[in-house]
This record gives structure tokens, C-alpha cells and sequence, in this order.
């Protein structure tokens, strides 16, 4: 099996099809984190439009505050899949860190059942939220722009969020099921250096978090 | 079971999950969850209130996330990313030890005030911890400094990026407490420079007293001049950002983009390929939305809490309480000081702002409560503000102590050969430099109050 | 108490939300205490822009919005919110309220979120405070950025200024430096947001129009309640009111001598001037009866009759 793993993962011993599910998972939460980041950049260019517009042409964009606040649910939300499978919401690790084999799987994958049921209610809830909006008509207070895409984008994100929950489910069952297996799909755990070399890595780039002391 | 009593159940619910190792943002929405079911069920019975409770909480994600004021947080959170890549690094570092070198302690000193300066255009603390550890610790070694100064100094220095503006954990405050992100961005100013002062003045004693980091002397003038235009485009950033905020010339979302635009040109300028320009774009999104889970999340569980009343109580608790408010006030810094030990800043905040922070405004006698009528000597503005700082402040003290103080364990991550031991004891005295600070801020409120003050 | 209803508000409690402090004391009074209203502030219950939802599923019985906050959710209502309509007072305000909320229409409009309209709360017309020349006719106000949202923003495009988007928190200091030169509010908000301190005008007799705030109660736990507690709802409703135009005339107490203080320019308006401000209104009215007619409203009729009320 040669899938490609977009979240560089490996292993000797690969469910196949589970893989693949979590290969193209994969490439759909990257593609959020994506459309979130570049949210990030076009944003900036706009707040950049904006002072320059008011300053220099006396031509500020028209309902700013408006568009700014609908287009935020994109980078508060797009990305909420891909940090859950790098690992990337914050947690207390102090008790977690002292577990190990079944223990540490069984809570695991306790935490995240936990975490499925809580995203399923909420799927559900902010899709009520977006009915509304979408039924019964809903608009931002400046320039009226309709609030439904931004209120669709919760019950979607959620959903890639949810997919990619059962699959972290499934992986933690298999090693609940056999400790001795590696670890596929699924965020392993990190002591206080391990954090510490990839927030290296955030701030210097690839290359760096080796510890190249030169 | 009262309303009340629910609400301390589902505390107690969220405090053990969290401990367990739950993902704080979804332990915070879970409990809150349950509780609003539990919450709408006694009221409405079962059918009605699980449907009642589950639209309650749909409409939080959404709501709580689409704010102005939350979108200038992408916006510091890029710019920090992208400093590194503008070079701004080294260029400071250079000049600070020119300048400051003749110092005892001299290049030690440097650090403090390179990190200092990139601080305001960095909103990571942990992030400047680890560019500083490349640049300055090597210089240091290689002047005869000790192991245990360099990689100290470094992780200390780190943590004035929280206070000094920009910082993503003060806007998180601002619009968690409902006060003006400029103003509280503003407030960290004068502390940040505070602490970098306090930092300075114990290497200085200590140095001069231990004789094991030398002053660099031999700098002429000119070699001093050379090394201001190098800094200057960091200037610049932090000019448009610091004047963006205190004259309002744009809005703190507007003076973020502004920011990070100016040090995406500059690095683009120093050689930043298209490459980098998208990791960082990556890692921007990536902590963007871990802070915007987390922020629903608990106001999911806030939400809840409101239905439920528990912050009204705990309010009333505090108030009723027969202790000195200053010693209420140390206690509540205190047990900041044990929870930091062991999370996350930001999560910290988040978590317990929305309990504590009535009770310390209640405290100093109420929100719209003037200077002379107020418990601690300040209107409730002000108050609302120095706590802020002084929450901040705490917070980043566990950056430098055990068992899991980040900036120590990443100084000695990029230098592998000084183990993590030795920089928890050479923070020991930048610990108490810290205390001090706090000890500082505590008995002159106007070293924070001072320019939200000139604001209006 | 038999009966405990929440109410969903938000900020502080001011002389915004005294109607609703009047009300849960009267109801209280009138039953005993057996039917209390307990109000929650800072938006504990909900966001204010979220309240109609809120209300609409159940989360709480009583809550406070305003229609500009969502035009969409309630185009009934935005009738009137139309600028120069002439409303010339609070009490005519209060007048024109009631009559909206007699209309099948505006009742139905309401009725898709599970909400009754149970009062009013007043505002007074917005006006324009700002820094720096002082704008002696309309023409004056071409190029001027200004803070106005909504249908005021529109209208004052119409009159030539530059629609600028600030928060309302952001505006003393969008003021002081010139990132906008003036901004239209209530007086009460003027003084709270501070504008007021740094303001060198203010357009006393423009009075181009303010934003409607209901107060709206859930429609299944209002047919819940006993014929007596309804009784005391609905009876509470006029002292209220009383008590809410009594309050908000102190804070005029408050607000002239603050202008006077300040030495701040009242400018105002030739009535050849006003009218020709009011010209720029017409198409504005034309346009929503045009909009809202095809969104099936009977929207003329609406307009036609709130511009009745309000003459006679
Ligand atoms: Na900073
Ligand atoms: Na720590």
C-alpha cells in the first residue's frame, strides 16, 4: 500500500483502507487550513486597502466591520480538523503523560468519544443556527450583508472535525484492542521537549528544531 | 438540585476532564453542553429542554467567534511568524551590544533589551525565546559568558513579548473582560519596559558581583551609529503599531495588518521565499483557530454558567469574604501563580477569567466605580485594566519555572548541550525579578494605569 | 415565585433597559410575587444580535433587541427606522410603536420567531456630534466621513458624506484622530461613548431619524401564563413606559448643560435647509416599500400608516 499521507505519517503495519479514509481526510482538512490561512492574508490586505483607502483617497471600504466579521468564521473554523489531527488544541498532559499502553489508549480514546459526542450536538445545533438565519432571513447591521455562509461554515468545519474524530476513535480502539501496534492516525503524545522542539520548529522554520548549535 | 448546584457540578465535571487531559476547548463545550441539558430539562422537562439547550449552545460558535474585535489576533499572531524571517533578530541583538556591552553583564543586558524590542512586534512569547537562543546565546558562550546566564536570559527575556504590544493574550483579555483592546494593548507598554528594567538591574548586581559574565568594551561611536539603520525598519513596525493604538489612527485590527504587511515586504526584502511565507501562514491558521476553539468553547461553558448564576455567586462569595482585598487580591495572583505551573496561558485565561474577573471588579467596588470610592485606589476601568496586566504578568512567570516552564525547555531545545536543569537555576534570579516586578506593579497601579490614562 | 421568566439583555442596566426593571416590579407587585421576571445584563442569556433566536427556541422568555441589528430578521419593523419620518417626540414615538404592533403583518413578521411585541423602547432621534469645522448647511457635510450605520449611513451618502465603518467603542478615539470627523447617535450615547469630549458640534435639530428597540416575549410561555398573570404583564406595561420617559428626561437633564459646558455649537438647520436634507429621503422610503413589497409585505400599507399615526 503506497498511499500518499499527507500528514507524513508511516507505518510497517497500515489497515489499509482506514489509511486511505485518513489519507483523503487529509487532504480535505489541509485544503481548509488553506482557504483559512489565505482568509488570514487576504484579510490583512484588506484592513491595509482600508487605511490607505481612508487616509489617502478618503475611500474607506464600505461595511468593513461587516465583511471583516462574516469572513472571520473562515480562519476561526476551517481549520479546526487539521489542528485536532496534529494535536494542536491545547491540553494538561500532567496526568496523561504518566500512562502508558492500554491505560494511556483507553483514556484516549475515552477524551475522545467525549469529544465526538460534544462536536455531533454542536453540528447539529449550528446548523439550527444556520436554518434560521437561511429561513427566516438574517443580516449584518452596516451594509446587510446575509449572515447564512458565515453560519454554514460552523456545521461544516464541525463535520470534517467529526469525520476525522470517529477516525481517531478507530485508531485508538485498534491499540486499545493491541497495545503493541504503531500508532497510526492518531496524535501520539508529547513530554514538555517534544512541545518545546516543535514551537522551535513554528518560530525558525523547517529546518531548525535539530538543535543545530552552530 | 438548583440551578446553582448544577452549575458547581458540571465545574467540578470540567475541572477533573481537564486534569484527565481532555482537549481543554471541547472539555470547556462539553461541559457546558450537559449543563445547559441538564439546565433546560429541570425547566422544560427532557424533550424540550435537550432540544432547547442543544440550539443554545448552536448559537455560541458562531456568535462568540464572528467579533471585530477578535480578527486582529491572525493579524499579531503573522507578524510574530514573520519577524524572523525580516532579520530583525540579529540586527537588534547587534545593536543592543554595542550599545549596552560596557555594561557588567553587558551582552546579557543586550538580550534583554533585543528581546524587548522584538517583543513589540512579536506576540509569542515562546517564539522569541527560541529565535534569541540561535542568535544571542552563541555570542555570549563565545564572550566567556556561563551556560546557565545565556540560556536564563534568553528564556526570561522571551517573556516580555506577552506584555510588551502586540500581544495576543492581552487582546484575548481585553475582549474577554469587555474593555478596549488599545487601551490594554497600551497598558503592557510600560510594565514590559518595567520588567526588561528589573531584568537588567539583577544581571547587572549579579554579574558584577559574580565576575563570570565580563563587560564588552571597545565599540567606538561610530560603530555604534553603524548599527542603527539596521534596526530601523523594526522601528518602523513598532512606531506604526504603538502610534495605530495610542493616537487611533487605525483600530487594532487595521494597526495589525498594517504591521504585518510592512514585515512581510521587509522580509520578502531580506530573501523570504514564497515557501516560508506559506509555513507561516500555515502555523498562523493553525494557532488561530486552536485560540478560537478554545474561546467558544469555554463560552459555551460561560454561556452556561450564566443560566446557571454561578458567576454571581462566587462574585457575592468574594465580596462577603473578611480578609484585606489586597490579601484577597494576593491570594488570587497566587493560585494564577499554581494553575500556570501546570497550562497553557491562554487557556488559563480563558478558563477562569469569567469567574474571577467579577469578583475582582466587584472587589474594587463595582464597574462604574470612581478612583476615591474604590477599594484599591482606582476606577473600575483602570482596575479592570491592571488586573489584566498583573494575569499576564503571572502567566508568564511560568514560562521560566519548573515542572513545565515552555521558554526553558526551548532554550534548551535549540541548544541541546545545555540541559533544562540549568536554565530553571540560572531563572532563579530572573524569578525573583519577577516577583518583584509583580511586588511593583501591585503597589504602583500607575506604572500600568499611567498611559490608558493619556488615551481618555 | 410560581412563575420565573428570564429576561435576556445586554451591557449595564440604564435608562435603556428602565422599562424592563419597571416592569418585573410592577408584575411583582400586581401578583404577589408569585410571577417574577428576572433580568439578566451583559448579554449573560445571549449576544443582542442573538436574541430573537434565543427567544425563538425557548432559551428565555423576555429580550431586548434592536431592528437595525439584523434588518433582515424583522423588515417589519425597520418601517421605522426610516429616516425623517418626524417623529417629533418620545411620546410619539410610543404612539407609533403601538400601532406597529397592531399590524397583522408586523404580528406575523414577529410570529416566524415565536415572538410577541410586548413594548417599546423609545430612543430619541439620532444626531450628529463632531470635531473640527462646523457644518453650517448640507452641502457641508459632502466628503465628510462620518460613523452612521444602516439606512442613517445611506442617507447621509445621499447627502454626499463617506459612510465609515468604527465600532461604537472605537469612536472617541475614531474621532479625536480624525479617522472619521463626526458620528450619529442618541444623545445618552454621545455622553457614554464619550464622543461629547471631543466633539465641537452638534446637529440639534436634524433629527434624521433613530433605531427601533423592542422589548419581545415568547409567544408559547406568554400563552402559558394565567388569565391574571397575563393581566398583570399586560397592565404593567403603561407604567413602564412612564417610568422610561421619565427616566430618559434626566438624561437630558444631564445632556444640555454638558453640551453648554463643553461650549459645543448646537447648530441649527434653516427649515429651507431641513427640507432639502429631507428631499434626500424620499427615494430611501421608495426603495423599502420596493424591497419589502417583493418579500410579499404589504409594505406601503405599513408605511402610509405609521406616517398617519404619527401626524395625527
Ligand atoms: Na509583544
Ligand atoms: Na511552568
Amino acid at each position: 500500500m503506497t498511499n500518499p499521507d499527507p500528514g507524513g505519517r508511516s507505518d510497517p503495519e497500515r489497515p489499509a483502507t482506514y489509511i486511505r479514509f485518513d489519507g483523503m481526510l487529509g487532504y480535505v482538512e489541509n485544503g481548509f487550513n488553506l482557504i483559512a490561512a489565505f482568509s488570514i492574508l487576504s484579510l490583512m490586505l484588506l484592513a491595509v486597502a482600508q487605511v490607505l483607502g481612508r487616509l489617502v483617497l478618503n475611500a474607506p471600504i464600505p461595511g468593513f466591520i461587516d465583511i471583516t466579521e462574516q469572513a472571520m468564521a473562515i480562519f476561526a473554523f476551517m481549520g479546526v480538523a487539521y489542528c485536532q489531527r496534529v494535536g494542536g488544541h491545547i491540553r494538561m498532559e500532567i496526568v496523561l503523560g504518566k500512562l502508558h499502553g492500554r491505560t494511556l489508549y483507553i483514556c484516549e480514546m475515552l477524551g475522545v468519544i467525549l469529544i465526538a459526542f460534544t462536536v455531533a450536538l454542536l453540528i447539529w445545533g449550528s446548523w439550527f443556527h444556520f436554518d434560521r438565519s437561511w429561513n427566516f432571513g438574517d443580516s449584518t447591521m452596516d451594509i446587510r450583508l446575509p449572515t447564512w455562509p458565515s453560519k454554514l461554515v460552523i456545521p461544516v468545519a464541525l463535520s470534517v472535525l467529526f469525520l476525522r474524530l470517529l477516525l481517531q476513535i478507530y485508531g485508538y480502539a485498534r491499540l486499545v484492542a493491541n497495545p503493541d501496534r504503531d500508532p497510526v492516525g492518531v496524535p501520539v503524545i508529547h513530554d514538555v521537549e517534544e512541545v518545546a522542539k516543535h514551537e522551535i520548529e513554528e518560530a525558525l522554520g523547517d529546518d531548525a528544531g535539530k538543535g543545530g548549535a552552530k | 438540585m438548583t440551578p446553582f448546584d448544577v452549575g458547581m457540578m458540571m465545574t467540578g465535571v470540567l475541572l477533573v476532564l481537564v486534569i484527565l487531559g481532555v482537549r481543554v476547548a471541547f472539555a470547556a463545550a462539553f461541559t457546558g453542553l450537559v449543563g445547559l441539558i441538564i439546565h433546560f430539562s429541570m425547566m422544560q422537562g427532557f424533550e424540550r429542554g435537550f432540544m432547547t439547550a442543544i440550539k443554545m449552545a448552536g448559537t455560541i460558535p458562531h456568535s462568540k467567534s464572528v467579533t471585530y474585535a477578535l480578527s486582529v489576533l491572525p493579524t499579531f499572531i503573522l507578524i510574530g511568524f514573520l519577524a524572523f524571517y525580516a532579520g530583525f533578530t540579529k540586527q537588534l541583538f547587534e545593536a543592543a551590544k554595542r550599545w549596552l556591552g560596557w555594561l557588567p553583564g553587558g551582552m546579557a543586558v543586550g538580550t534583554v533589551f533585543s528581546t524587548a524590542g522584538f517583543a513589540a512586534v512579536s506576540g509569542a512569547s515562546v517564539a522569541t525565546a527560541a529565535v534569541f537562543a540561535r542568535v544571542a546565546i552563541p555570542e555570549m558562550l563565545a564572550n566567556g559568558y556561563s551556560k546557565r546566564l545565556s540560556a536564563a536570559v534568553v528564556a526570561a527575556g522571551g517573556t516580555l513579548a506577552s506584555l510588551i504590544p502586540p500581544s495576543a493574550i492581552l487582546v484575548i483579555y481585553a475582549i474577554l473582560v469587555e474593555q478596549s483592546v488599545g487601551k490594554l494593548l497600551i497598558a503592557g507598554f510600560l510594565p514590559g519596559v518595567f520588567s526588561a528594567l528589573v531584568y537588567v538591574a539583577i544581571i547587572v548586581g549579579v554579574s558584577a558581583w559574580r565576575g563570570d559574565a565580563p563587560a564588552i568594551k571597545g565599540f567606538t561611536w561610530k560603530q555604534r551609529f553603524e548599527s542603527i539603520p539596521g534596526t530601523l525598519p523594526i522601528i518602523a513596525v513598532i512606531a506604526i503599531i504603538f502610534c495605530s493604538f495610542f493616537f487611533g489612527l487605525a483600530t487594532p485590527t487595521e494597526a495589525g495588518s498594517l504591521g504585518a504587511f510592512v514585515v512581510l515586504m521587509v522580509a520578502f526584502a531580506k530573501g523570504m521565499k514564497t515557501k516560508q511565507l506559506f509555513q507561516a501562514l500555515h502555523e498562523t491558521a493553525k494557532l488561530t483557530v486552536m485560540i478560537f476553539t478554545l474561546i467558544w468553547g469555554v463560552l459555551v461553558y460561560v454561556r452556561f454558567l450564566g443560566f446557571a448564576g454561578l458567576p454571581d455567586a462566587f462574585r457575592d462569595f468574594i465580596v462577603a469574604l473578611e480578609f484585606s482585598p489586597w490579601l484577597i487580591m494576593i491570594c488570587i495572583l497566587l493560585a494564577y501563580a499554581v494553575l500556570g505551573m501546570f497550562m497553557d496561558a491562554i487557556g488559563m485565561l480563558i478558563l477562569t477569567l469569567p469567574v474571577v474577573y467579577p469578583a475582582v471588579m466587584a472587589l474594587n467596588g463595582g464597574e462604574g466605580v470612581s478612583a476615591a470610592d474604590s477599594t484599591f485606589g482606582m476606577s473600575g476601568e483602570a482596575c479592570a485594566i491592571w488586573f489584566g496586566i498583573l494575569v499576564v504578568k503571572m502567566a508568564e512567570l511560568c514560562l521560566i519555572t519548573p515542572p513545565i516552564g515552555l521558554n526553558c525547555f526551548v532554550v534548551s531545545g535549540v541548544r541541546p548541550d545545555i540541559p533544562v536543569q540549568e536554565v530553571f537555576r540560572g531563572c532563579v534570579p530572573f524569578f525573583a525579578a519577577d516577583v518583584l516586578t509583580i511586588a511593583g506593579l501591585l503597589a504602583f497601579p500607575s506604572i500600568i494605569t499611567f498611559l490608558p490614562a493619556l488615551m481618555g | 415565585a410560581d412563575v420565573t421568566w428570564n429576561v435576556s439583555l445586554w451591557g449595564k442596566r440604564r435608562a435603556f433597559t428602565e422599562h424592563v426593571e419597571k416592569l418585573a416590579e410592577e408584575v411583582k407587585a400586581r401578583t404577589n410575587g408569585a410571577f417574577e421576571i428576572k433580568l439578566h445584563y451583559g448579554g449573560a442569556l445571549s449576544k443582542s444580535r442573538e436574541n430573537l433566536d434565543g427567544i425563538s427556541f425557548g432559551a428565555f422568555e423576555m429580550a431586548q433587541f434592536c431592528a437595525s441589528y439584523h434588518a433582515d430578521k424583522n423588515p417589519t419593523l425597520t418601517v421605522l427606522e426610516l429616516p425623517f419620518l418626524g417623529v417629533s417626540d418620545l411620546e410619539t414615538e410610543v404612539k407609533v410603536s403601538k400601532a406597529l404592533y397592531e399590524h397583522p403583518a408586523v404580528q406575523q413578521d414577529l410570529g416566524r420567531w415565536n415572538a410577541k411585541l410586548l413594548m417599546p423602547s423609545p430612543m430619541p432621534q439620532y444626531n450628529f456630534a463632531g470635531k473640527g469645522d462646523v457644518p453650517a448647511s448640507i452641502s457641508d457635510f459632502e466628503g465628510m466621513r462620518v460613523r452612521a450605520l444602516g439606512g442613517l449611513g445611506k442617507l447621509m451618502e445621499a447627502a454626499g458624506a463617506v459612510p465609515t465603518s468604527v465600532t461604537a467603542s472605537e469612536t472617541y478615539q475614531a474621532i479625536d484622530s480624525g479617522t472619521v470627523q463626526a458620528a450619529g447617535f442618541a444623545p445618552h450615547a454621545h455622553l457614554s461613548f464619550k464622543v461629547v469630549e471631543v466633539a465641537d458640534w452638534w446637529t440639534k435639530n436634524l433629527n434624521p431619524g433613530t433605531v427601533h428597540c423592542p422589548v419581545v416575549v415568547n409567544v408559547d410561555a406568554y400563552n402559558a401564563l394565567s388569565d391574571e398573570f397575563k393581566a398583570a404583564l399586560d397592565e404593567s406595561v403603561d407604567p413602564a413606559i412612564a417610568h422610561y420617559l421619565d427616566t430618559y428626561a434626566a438624561v437630558y437633564d444631564k445632556w444640555w448643560p454638558e453640551l453648554e459646558n463643553r461650549g459645543i455649537t448646537q447648530i441649527e438647520f434653516s427649515d429651507d435647509e431641513l427640507a432639502s436634507f429631507s428631499e434626500k429621503a424620499g427615494p430611501i422610503h421608495a426603495a423599502w416599500v420596493e424591497e419589502q413589497s417583493a418579500n410579499g409585505l404589504p409594505a406601503q400599507e405599513i408605511l402610509d400608516m405609521v406616517k398617519k399615526t404619527i401626524a395625527e
